[in-house]
């Protein structure tokens, strides 16, 4: 583990912020931290970093918000929520939502770091995958609704015809969105543009 | 019937008056030497009349009138002056044990030739002392319950705000550590600087603990010089945590410049707690996410006026005129007590606490305290 690693603190406590930012720095983890979700979400460019530690009760945006906002950007670093004693359902919903881990206040000795550490190299196994999943969730935001719209159609396995019908617009129009969403999507042919709706968008059984 | 006879009448009639009085009766001449001491003053003091009689009055008294009474008796005949005839007072009486009790006192004079007497009357006050003390240590028990009540309410938030400074404690000791393990240059300051962020935390979760120390301690009515205005705010510091938790705003409007008010913190602090813990249950029963809380504060005239106003549901009109009942409560776990003892409280500093209804809805109360009483 190198310098490089770099850890994104959310808490409004100044005092935890800053024991927090020297504990990682005592590791060898460089850090940044913000004192609310909202002042996080305002950030324009954010560092690039490998884990989250997320404080669940905050003024504001709180955590467990903060935490599905992300979630639904698919963004793939693992978040770490810090929690209180009281907060053990909260903590497990997030855990449900899909958060990597969660830590109790005050923090037993080494769990913090060890946390931290196993988060991160989780990180880097799965990286990749996640990376493209976040960049495939990026462009289908880019979409417009209509163009998801044909999307979820195709994946479903209707033709033109039968999209412009369950839609009420002309078959011309339909395929005018679906060369849209296949250049947006960047999507070289129909099963690879299915294949990624449907991992974006897992259909229910 | 002669003449003889009537005198001999009346001075049975005395002697049978004193020993049927109630209340103890010594008579003393000018000098303040015991001439008649009843059957009741015998009770009371636990002197025999004849182990008394001559003996100087000053033996029924503790200091201070002990050592002074001397001087009131040679000052009355001196001067006329009159320390207690005529009016009656509150003083302290001994018994032949050496023990004192409470004790009202009222003297009169006989003028007569062959030298004046001074009767004295005295009723026992102990019992009525116990009583009231009793009483005053039921409420003062009370008002303690009641506020232990609403600290375990606020338990959650109090123990955040113990365990955020002991986080950061634990990770300053962690971090500092690994620092001298592995010679790893801090990143600010040195070793000595992260020993202060652990000595300000430390004193930052004292602090909590300090101030709920007061609101826990159990004791009597202690009334000094205090600012208003510091009080609401050591007061608000209780809610921090069930105010974020709740998402409420809670605002605070002090007053500038304002004389020091002479209350008992504790009980000024504990109203607050009850009204603002009242504004959070209403908002958070009524499942608000826009919860707001004002508490301002206002000088007219001779008054200040502290008003917690909120913007939940408000009181149904129903319920207005039994808010302040004893047991009356609309909570689902709720005693009923907390209000009406808001009001014995602000009762006992001279002023009130009253509800209104804002025009916006909500509700709010005043608590009104006098600029100046000593009570």
């Amino acid at each position: 583990m190198t310098k490089d690693h770099f850890v994104c603190i959310v808490d409004d406590d100044e005092a935890i912020r800053e024991s927090l930012r020297l504990l990682l720095y005592a590791s060898g983890l460089q850090s940044c931290a913000y004192e609310s979700a909202d002042v996080f979400l305002a950030d324009e460019k954010p560092p690039v970093f490998d884990c989250m530690l997320l404080d669940i009760r905050m003024p504001g945006t709180d955590g467990l918000e903060l935490f599905k906002i992300l979630a639904r950007r698919r963004v793939p670093y693992p978040v770490i929520f810090i929690t209180g004693h009281g907060d053990i359902p909260l903590a497990v919903s997030a855990i449900k939502l899909g958060a990597y881990d969660f830590l109790t206040k005050p923090f037993q000795e080494g769990e913090l770091i060890g946390k931290v550490r196993a988060a991160i190299s989780h990180y880097r196994s799965t990286r990749q995958h996640l990376l493209e999943l976040q960049d495939m969730q990026a462009r289908l935001d880019s979409c417009t609704p209509r163009e998801r719209d044909v999307l979820r159609l195709l994946a479903k396995g209707l033709p033109n015809k039968g999209i412009a019908e369950t839609l009420g617009i002309s078959p011309r129009t339909v395929e005018i969105h679906r060369a849209h969403v296949m250049d947006k999507m960047s999507a070289d042919s129909l099963p690879a543009l299915v294949r990624m709706i449907t991992t974006l968008e897992p259909p229910d059984n | 019937m002669t003449k003889q006879q009537g005198i001999q009448d009346s001075a049975n009639a005395f002697d049978a008056l004193m020993d049927a009085a109630v209340d103890a009766i010594i008579i003393i001449d000018a000098a303040g030497l015991i001439r008649r001491f009843n059957r009741s003053a015998e009770n009371m003091f636990g002197y025999r009349e004849a182990d008394v009689i001559g003996d100087n009055v000053k033996l029924l008294m503790p200091e201070p009138h002990h050592g002074n009474h001397d001087a009131y008796l040679s000052q009355y005949a001196a001067t006329g002056f009159a320390q207690v005839i005529g009016k009656g007072r509150e003083v302290l009486g001994r018994k032949q044990d050496g023990s004192t009790f409470p004790m009202f006192l009222s003297v009169g004079e006989i003028r007569q030739e062959g030298g004046n007497r001074f009767v004295g009357i005295i009723k026992d006050l102990s019992e009525v002392r116990d009583t009231q003390e009793q009483v005053r240590q039921l409420e003062e028990q009370l008002l303690h319950a009641d506020r232990l009540v609403i600290l375990g309410e606020l338990t959650a938030g109090i123990a955040h705000e113990i365990n955020q400074p002991l986080t950061a404690i634990a990770a300053y000791a962690d971090a500092g550590r690994n620092i001298i393990n592995r010679r790893a240059e801090p990143p600010t300051g040195d070793i000595e600087s992260i020993c202060e962020r652990i000595g300000e935390q430390s004193r930052r979760a004292a602090e909590v603990v300090q101030r709920l120390r007061k609101l826990v301690r159990s004791g009597s009515v202690s009334k000094a010089r205090h600012d208003i205005n510091q009080i609401i705010r050591n007061t608000l510091l209780l809610f921090e945590f069930e105010v974020k938790r709740s998402n409420t705003e809670l605002n605070f409007y002090p007053i500038a410049s304002l004389q020091p008010l002479y209350v008992d913190e504790i009980h000024i602090q504990q109203i607050l707690v009850n009204l603002v813990k009242n504004s959070l249950d209403a908002i958070s029963l009524a499942g608000q996410q826009d919860g707001r809380i004002e508490i301002r504060v206002r000088k007219v005239a001779t008054d200040v006026f502290i008003s917690v106003t909120d913007n939940g549901p408000g009181v149904p009109a129903q319920n207005r005129s039994r808010l302040f009942e004893s047991f009356f409560t609309t909570k689902p776990k709720g005693v009923g007590l907390g209000l009406s003892i808001c009001k014995t409280i602000a009762g006992a500093h001279g002023g009130s606490l009253k509800y209104s209804q804002p025009k916006k809805g909500g509700c709010r109360f005043t608590l009104s305290l006098p600029l100046e009483f000593i009570g």
